[in-house]
């Protein structure tokens, strides 16, 4: 019986006559190279300013929709990201809502005290992100409620945002 | 220029090509040279699908979950802490979807088209054949009616060839309880081709 366990193992070795490698090369030729993580340098965040943080922005929360500009749908709200990095030259937000994509949501900081910011629509629901610092530096927010496994065997994790759908007046 | 020159000269690009170690490989992609994903591509594409098929049971979901794999390989390949285990992270990657995809849908039995026989050495002799294909079909359903995480192990161990360190890597259990998945598989391997006599 083992001679026919080997024999059925020889026949599951056989591939599927598929390629996907056409498929794939055209899809990455439309994305920007990949960029090396480096370690992550933890910032220490201020007793004061990680109370504030955490209270009030905790990196991402539900904003009122008033003061939205224009409309929203029944399944949008907006969210807004912030994070400490001094000394950062851009950070950007990349996650599930614009398909990891860089160069889509930028954060800012015009009074250069090291606190980034942006606001975004996004559609209801649970999306995973990571900060982006200076174009090649992936950090987890360290203020997110939640954190899962980035799926690469690497020890890192995303960060995780709920956003909820916008109050109708 | 004489064209004949074309045939060599690619052919000594794909000698090059083959000769470069995935940690080589990695350092071009993130160099900025993205054609070069291919080279990782062509290397593990063909166990990755394979690895897919036999979970999901099916030849088009394998390949749609393997293309989202080696994207979203391609997209993070800076968060590959050892390339020098880039298999086991893109097994581990495909893994993923494949149970993303398997928590979705429930698995329907396996259609026979699926999975293709392999080529035999007297393609002639039809009686064999037709015993051959039967066997692929028996085996696959055997599979399919596995608990994913005891299909996963046994197709990773057999079908794939992988130590079960690697496997550990890519499934993120523990090489006891792999090990022990792998027997129970056999087992219930053994026992649907002893049905068969």
């Amino acid at each position: 019986m083992t001679d026919r366990l080997d024999d059925a193992i020889e026949l599951l070795k056989t591939p599927p006559a598929v390629s996907v490698e056409a498929r794939v090369m055209a899809e990455i030729r439309q994305m920007a190279v990949p960029v090396t993580a480096r370690p992550v340098r933890v910032t220490r965040i201020l007793p004061w300013l990680g109370l504030a943080l955490a209270a009030g922005v905790a990196a991402i929360f539900l904003i009122s929709t008033r003061n939205a500009q224009g409309p929203l749908g029944e399944s949008e709200g907006m969210a807004q990201f912030v994070g400490q990095f001094p000394g950062a030259r851009s950070v950007e937000v990349v996650g599930s809502f614009n398909n990891w994509s860089r160069g889509l949501l930028h954060l800012r900081d015009d009074d250069h005290d090291g606190i980034w910011h942006a606001a975004a629509v996004l559609p209801a629901g649970q999306h995973e992100y990571m900060f982006v610092i200076d174009g090649e530096r992936w950090v987890t927010d360290p203020l997110a409620g939640r954190f899962v496994d980035d799926g690469f065997g690497s020890g890192r994790e995303n960060s995780v945002l709920i956003v909820r759908p916008a109050v109708q007046p | 220029m004489e064209i004949r020159d074309v045939a060599p000269l690619a052919g000594v690009t794909q000698q090059v090509n083959d000769s470069l170690t995935d940690v080589e490989v990695v350092a071009r992609v993130l160099g900025g040279d993205g054609e070069a994903f291919g080279i990782l591509i062509r290397r593990y594409e063909p166990g990755l699908l394979r690895f897919a098929a036999r979970m999901l049971g099916n030849a088009d979901a394998a390949a749609d979950a393997v293309a989202e794999s080696l994207v979203r390989a391609y997209r993070h390949l800076g968060q590959c802490r050892d390339p020098g285990h880039l298999r086991s992270w893109l097994y581990r990657i495909t893994g993923n979807r494949c149970r993303s995809h398997l928590a979705r849908k429930h698995m329907s039995d396996l259609p026979l088209s699926e999975v293709p026989a392999p080529a035999l050495a007297d393609e002639a002799d039809s009686w064999t054949m037709l015993e051959r294909s039967e066997q692929v079909a028996l085996v696959a359903r055997a599979l399919a009616a596995l608990p994913p995480e005891k299909r996963e192990a046994f197709v990773l161990k057999h079908v794939e060839g992988l130590s079960y360190e690697e496997m550990a890597q890519v499934t993120g259990a523990r090489i006891p309880t792999l090990k022990m998945r792998v027997h129970r598989a056999r087992e219930a391997l053994v026992a649907a081709l002893g049905a068969l006599v």
